[in-house]
């Protein structure tokens, strides 16, 4: 092998207060390697990236960049790493902190006006990069008026027009939708094409498969490294780590589970070939096995509607400095019966945002009528009684987070409602125990870790005790254990009778909700049971906005054209798997709350 | 979204305004906005309109963009109007109504102190809306590189400045989605006593410094990633570069100013 491009030996960093971001780290990645770093929150994840692309030395260990020894016994090699600084380029999570100016061609332009390029060059790397992240159309705009995708994609192209030996991005999808994230990936199959350093840290184990090579660190540690085949063999370390395998994997295992015998990949096609060998010796079912249940008709609830809107309709006045092309919703009608749990799904845009602000009552209605529990949200007097019966939990609600301790911030929502003290303090211990943070009423919020502060202010609103509880993205950015463990907090909620609200991004998630709304450009695309809403007949309505099905659907889909019969339309990974083996008694395939097991 | 008002962000159009050197551009939008407090007499006031309505013109930028950019502040000198009809008491008494009464000379105060200064925030807003915010921190560097000579940041200024306008958006929406959440934790800014009020803003600020420090911190993290070094060894894609047309402007702007003077002593 040539000489590495970039290399870490032993390499080790400790924060101030003591706790090691990286541990012994031992790490080197050859010219045009495709590299996908995986691990939980707090793993260490983006101080390596930043160790890699030159932003931030270690205490201990040899760094050598791009043929540079930048760090060693010697110390900071501070001339050495503002050479190799200027051919390594970083995009990271938020494309609203990378983008410095408000025109999408001048950003773009930054980076190679700091290296000096001469004018004449700079032009034809804007008009070259632009094309590359298919933005040709918006070299003029206004960054601020882009989806979170298209700017992330803006960011992309500032980094490549300073022609860097080694792209590194620190999870750039983890703010996106499916088709931001989408994007991205496409750029990045290009880049690798193209023969250029890609060094990819991602929550999402999807995205790991395009990757030459996988890296694992957990606790600051390089736990795990090798093929993405490799690594995802190990299941049930991933699993300890709180990370997960792709579905195809754990597709493959729940067959296996049940005793089918193809082997264990998580290569689509080879699973689907061994799918079709085993099909063909009679080892799968034939004949109808959907034990899909006939949708649920929408019984009267006997409990009465939490949410009832008729022909809501809003648009942003001219406050607004973003013409608004169409109203935010147009005309929405439904009714969200007590204590269900609810999705809304559509993509950036498609009015999810302002249909929670309407139902926290924190804006009314231009037209038509919206009944939260009982009360008219357009009656200013009878809207404030809302407030401590709905609890809103915004996108990134870390956000909220203003106290000195944990307790006190948890305590701001019942405080406000003039609960008497000893309530107070017993619906925050109670809070805190259900989101899993006893023990750190003390602390500041703001030295929690990420995946800790948003479990915080959640506890804000579940201290408020609320009859419906209505969630902005509640997972994003979050790694799969967090996910997980937001999911199983939220199904335990909803079980006690709450009734829960989410908009969510993720098909899979909508699935296991047990109502589904559908917005399209401020209108209601589709409305009903997961069943009603994902099934091959409304695949193409999905698409044509921008949506897709669960995983397991898309696959019951492929199967079905690849000629098996009777699978049904499942929507569960459990659900996909018993109808391909159906009399085999259940066993147990992942350990964990059943939510986990999508 | 509720703050989120428009503070005359760039609009791309192919305009002479657009071509001109921001650094005249600037010069002349700065003599003509100085000029306004020279307006005395109705003449001169219409001579004023006529050049700003001109320039809007020439502008080529659609009209609508221009008002809704203008109309915070138009807002504010109406209000500002009133008080003019109201408490300005000299020339004759048009109308009496018990303790108020109007007279010519509030009238014509009213009417020329506001009319006078949209034409000088028309000056300014067709800047912001026609330069970009680089050509800007360019044309304030070049405007302060005599600071640089005596050890002041001129180019780090103008970065910061640029830097500003391209945030105000960003924190805008940020404290418009805090404001939310605390409200619907049942933190009301509108009602109680004053000590009420001002207790019950801290849960915003507070959250809205934390947020706005999360930007700070991934601006700089953004800022070292794209070797920004401060302003020594940069280049520029557009270098600014003087043409015969940013002397004509400057003439012509020499020309209004002097007429307009020349008006007033009619």
């Amino acid at each position: 092998m040539d000489r590495p491009l970039l290399s870490l030996d032993h390499v080790t960093l400790r924060y101030e207060h003591g706790t090691c971001a990286l541990d012994d780290v031992s790490l080197s990645i050859a010219a045009g390697e495709r590299i996908c770093v995986l691990g939980p929150n707090g793993s260490g994840k983006s101080t390596l990236a930043s160790i890699l692309c030159g932003l931030l030395a270690p205490d201990e260990g040899t760094v050598e960049l791009l043929g540079e020894r930048v760090f060693g016994e010697q110390g900071i090699d501070f001339g050495a790493y503002r050479r190799v600084r200027r051919r390594l380029g970083l995009v990271f999570q938020n494309p609203d902190d990378q983008i410095v100016t408000s025109v999408v061609e001048e950003d773009i332009a930054f980076g190679p006006e700091n290296l000096g390029v001469p004018s004449t060059e700079i032009g034809a790397r804007v008009a070259r990069e632009l094309h590359r992240v298919a933005l040709d159309r918006y070299a003029k705009a206004d960054p601020s008026n882009l989806s979170g995708g298209q700017k992330q994609r803006v960011a992309i192209a500032g980094a490549l027009a300073m022609e860097p030996d080694v792209l590194v991005l620190d999870e750039p999808g983890a703010l996106l939708d499916v088709r931001g994230r989408r994007g991205i990936m496409h750029v990045m199959d290009q880049l690798h094409g193209a023969g250029t350093t890609v060094v990819h840290v991602t929550h999402f184990m999807e995205e790991a498969l395009a990757a030459d090579r996988v890296v694992v660190l957990a606790k600051g540690r390089l736990v795990l490294q090798g093929s993405p085949r490799e690594v995802f063999f190990h299941g049930d370390e991933l699993a300890q780590l709180g990370l997960e395998e792709p579905f195809t994997a754990r597709f493959a295992e729940a067959l296996r589970a049940r005793r089918v015998g193809v082997p264990w990949t998580c290569d689509e096609r080879e699973l689907l070939t061994s799918l079709r060998l085993a099909n063909d010796a009679g080892l799968l079912a034939s004949g109808d096995n959907s034990k899909r249940p006939a949708a649920p008709a929408p019984a009267h609830n006997p409990q009465g509607a939490a949410i009832e809107a008729v022909g809501l309709s809003y648009s942003y006045g001219d406050t607004d400095a973003r013409e608004a092309r169409h109203p935010a919703l147009d005309d929405v009608t439904f009714t969200i019966p007590r204590g269900t749990y609810a999705t809304i799904v559509g993509q950036t845009g498609s009015g999810k945002s302002t249909l929670l602000r309407l139902l926290c009552a924190l804006e009314t209605p231009d037209a038509g009528r919206l009944i939260v529990e009982g009360i008219d949200t357009s009656d200013r007097r009878q809207r404030r009684r809302l407030h401590g019966r709905i609890g809103y939990v915004m996108q990134h609600p870390e956000r909220q987070l203003f106290a000195e301790t944990v307790l006190e911030d948890v305590a701001y929502g019942p405080t406000n409602m003039r609960l008497p003290a000893d309530e107070i303090a017993r619906r925050c211990a109670d809070a805190l125990a259900r989101v899993g943070l006893t023990g750190r009423e003390q602390f500041s919020p703001f030295h929690l870790s990420g995946g800790q502060q948003r479990l915080c202010a959640l506890a804000g609103i579940l201290a408020m005790e609320p009859d419906v509880l209505v969630l902005d993205e509640p997972m994003a950015g979050l790694d799969p254990h967090g996910r997980s463990q937001l999911r199983a907090i939220l199904a335990g909620i909803n079980a006690q009778g709450t009734t829960v609200i989410q908009v969510t991004h993720s098909m899979n998630d909508a699935a296991i909700s047990k109502q589904v709304i559908v917005l399209n450009e401020g209108q209601l695309l589709m409305q009903g049971t997961p069943e009603e809403v994902f099934s091959a007949k409304t695949f193409d309505a999905l698409h044509a906005s921008g949506l897709g099905l669960p995983d397991a659907l898309t696959w019951a889909l492929r199967l079905k054209e690849e000629g098996f019969a009777g699978l049904g339309e499942p929507l569960t990974l459990d659900a996909l798997a018993d109808a391909l083996v159906p009399h085999t008694p259940k066993p147990v395939i992942t350990e964990g709350v059943n939510v986990n097991g999508l | 979204m509720a703050f989120r008002i428009s503070l005359g962000s760039y609009v791309p159009a192919d305009s002479v305004l657009h071509r001109l050197d921001p650094r005249s551009k600037i010069v002349c939008g700065l003599a003509i906005m100085v000029s306004v407090f020279f307006i005395r007499t109705p003449l001169q006031l219409a001579f004023g309109w006529a050049i700003a309505l001109g320039l809007v013109l020439l502008s080529h930028l659609p009209a609508g963009k221009v008002l809704s950019s203008i109309k915070p502040i138009v807002m504010v000198l109406l209000a500002l109007s009133v008080f003019n009809l109201l408490l300005v008491d000299t020339g004759s008494t048009l109308v009496a109504l018990g303790p108020l009464h109007i007279t010519t000379g509030g009238l014509w105060a009213a009417v020329n102190y506001s009319l006078r200064l949209v034409v000088a925030v028309i000056a300014a807003t067709l800047i912001l809306l026609t330069t970009t915010p680089t050509q800007l921190t360019d044309a304030f560097d070049s405007l302060m590189s005599p600071l640089t000579h005596i050890g002041l940041p001129g180019h780090e200024i103008a970065m910061v400045f640029s830097l500003m306008l391209r945030f105000i958006p960003t924190i805008a929406d940020e404290a418009s989605a805090i404001l939310d959440a605390q409200t619907a934790r049942g933190g009301a800014l509108a009602e109680g006593s004053l000590v009420d009020r001002v207790r019950s803003v801290i849960p915003i600020v507070i959250a809205l410094l934390a947020s706005s420090l999360r930007h700070a911190n991934g601006l700089s993290r953004a800022l070292d990633a794209r070797c920004y070094e401060g302003g020594a060894a940069r280049s520029h894609w557009h270098p600014l570069e003087f043409h015969a047309r940013d002397g004509l402007s400057v003439a012509v702007t020499c020309v209004y100013v002097v007429a307009l003077l020349v008006l007033g002593s009619l």
